[in-house]
């Protein structure tokens, strides 16, 4: 098996789930403890579909993948219950892992929690749980390991056909193809296979462009940030491209805002959503989100320095406070949007909104 | 999803607060005055590294939630 880590470490592949962690050291390590293998295939952050189409166009690759880094009838396939991607895993005879359809039920130690028969909250990281770790109760979690579906089919891919066919896409920082999910007001919302390097605006391509009228892009979703559409024209899909506005190639999400839509609507919608996601372990999270909520809202009712101010202040409360990071990319979220939204925020201040392709009254978002 | 490349937060420090058990007494904060603040709500914020072992071992015995606990300072790593 220490073959498979050679290769692994060769091709520089890392985890496609968001963190980006070089997956030959987290192999290596789940070899050694003997642990178990969870492959998330949740699609859990707003927007993603990658894990689904990955089921859907690779299912064999991807059971292949698992077999190589897991050990025989340790191997389980987290998906959400009632899902499509869930009912094809159960038809191919694999075993799957339900996992209720909230936001922070797919976080990595969600998962092994719900796999130990527990609910699938996030627990405190006081050690490795790969090497086997206890829980806040002091409880053992045997070692476990969790890897992103499109983590587990790129292993069986390296396996296959090498580091070098591996290397050809990418950087030579950042190697390899990488699976994007593009969706939003573009001409067809598509899962695109690109690579570290490239321009977002050539992902976008494959969804029929980004329309002139467009104002907002997203990319990463509920963790992620919200670009002008002017830094999206300009931006370089990789890590230092996304770093230059704030963000990451995280789980492979873009999102094109629709233009007729006001953008701070959007943003109260999404951050109520997030309010209602907290699993209520961590009051930072538990309080921070809807205490944001109201800060956001009274931002768009009222934009001056005293609610900006409270925003902000909000956005610098909440990161590395809580057992996942959540309410880091909650934060981080919240951040670009009131920067990229500036210059919508003060025609709000004004008393007006230009979407829907006319200038109109409002009284707030 | 969880797109948190690296450890980005207040908390760097010999003691850690576990999140899910902590439930703002505040006594961290009455024992640690310049190391361990309340945000709004009462939950501690660690703010300085630096701290004498003897008194994270007070603090951390006198914790009502066992929510504090020793930690060397690097966090594991995510995913």
């Amino acid at each position: 098996m220490t073959a498979l880590v050679d290769l692994l470490d060769d091709a520089g592949l890392t985890g496609r789930g968001g963190a980006g962690f070089r997956t030959a050291t987290k192999v290596r390590a789940a070899q050694e403890h003997g642990s178990a293998l969870i492959v998330n295939a949740c699609d859990s952050e707003i927007g993603a579909a990658k894990d689904a189409w990955i089921v859907q166009h690779h299912l064999a690759e991807l059971v292949d993948g698992a077999g190589l880094v897991g050990f025989p009838g340790r191997v389980r396939f987290a998906a959400h219950r009632g899902s499509a991607t869930a009912q094809t895993l159960a038809a191919a005879g694999v075993s799957v892992l339900e996992v209720p359809a909230r936001y922070v039920s797919s976080e990595e130690t969600s998962l092994i929690a719900l796999a130990q028969g527990r609910p699938a909250r996030p627990m405190t990281r006081r050690g490795h749980f790969v090497a086997g770790e206890r829980d806040s109760q002091g409880r053992r979690i045997p070692p476990t390991v969790v890897l992103n579906a499109e983590t587990v089919w790129r292993i069986a891919q390296v396996n296959r056909y090498g580091p070098h066919w591996f290397r050809q896409m990418g950087t030579e920082a950042e190697p390899g193809p990488r699976l994007v999910a593009v969706g939003g007001h573009v001409g067809r919302s598509v899962v695109v296979e690109a690579a570290a390097g490239w321009r977002l605006v050539d992902i976008l391509a494959s969804a029929g462009g980004l329309p002139e009228d467009v104002r907002e892009v997203g990319v990463g979703g509920l963790g992620g940030v919200l670009l002008s559409a002017d830094q999206a024209r300009d931006a370089v899909w990789d890590t230092p491209g996304m770093a230059r506005v704030g963000g990451a190639m995280g789980p492979g999400i873009v999102t094109v805002w629709d233009p007729r839509d006001c953008p701070l609507h959007e943003v109260t919608r999404m951050l109520e959503f997030a309010a209602g996601e907290s699993a209520g372990q961590c009051g930072p999270c538990m309080f921070g989100l809807p205490a944001l909520v109201e800060g956001w809202r009274d931002l768009c009712r009222h934009p001056d320095g005293q609610t900006r101010a409270r925003v902000d202040q909000l956005t610098g409360l909440l990161p590395g406070r809580g057992a996942c990071r959540f309410p880091d990319g909650v934060a981080r979220f919240v951040a670009s949007a009131v920067l990229t939204l500036e210059p919508h925020l003060a025609e709000h201040a004004h008393g007006i909104c230009s979407t829907r392709g006319v200038t109109r009254n409002v009284q707030y978002a | 999803m969880f797109n948190m490349p690296e450890y980005v937060g207040t908390d760097l420090a010999q003691i850690g607060v576990d999140r899910t058990l902590c439930s703002g007494h505040g006594i961290c904060a009455a024992l640690l005055p310049g190391t361990v603040e309340l945000d709004e709500w009462g939950y501690p914020i660690v703010v300085h590294a630096g701290l004498d072992p003897q008194e994270a071992e007070t603090a951390i015995r006198m914790c009502p939630a066992r929510a504090l606990y020793r930690r060397s300072g690097v966090e594991p790593s995510t995913h």
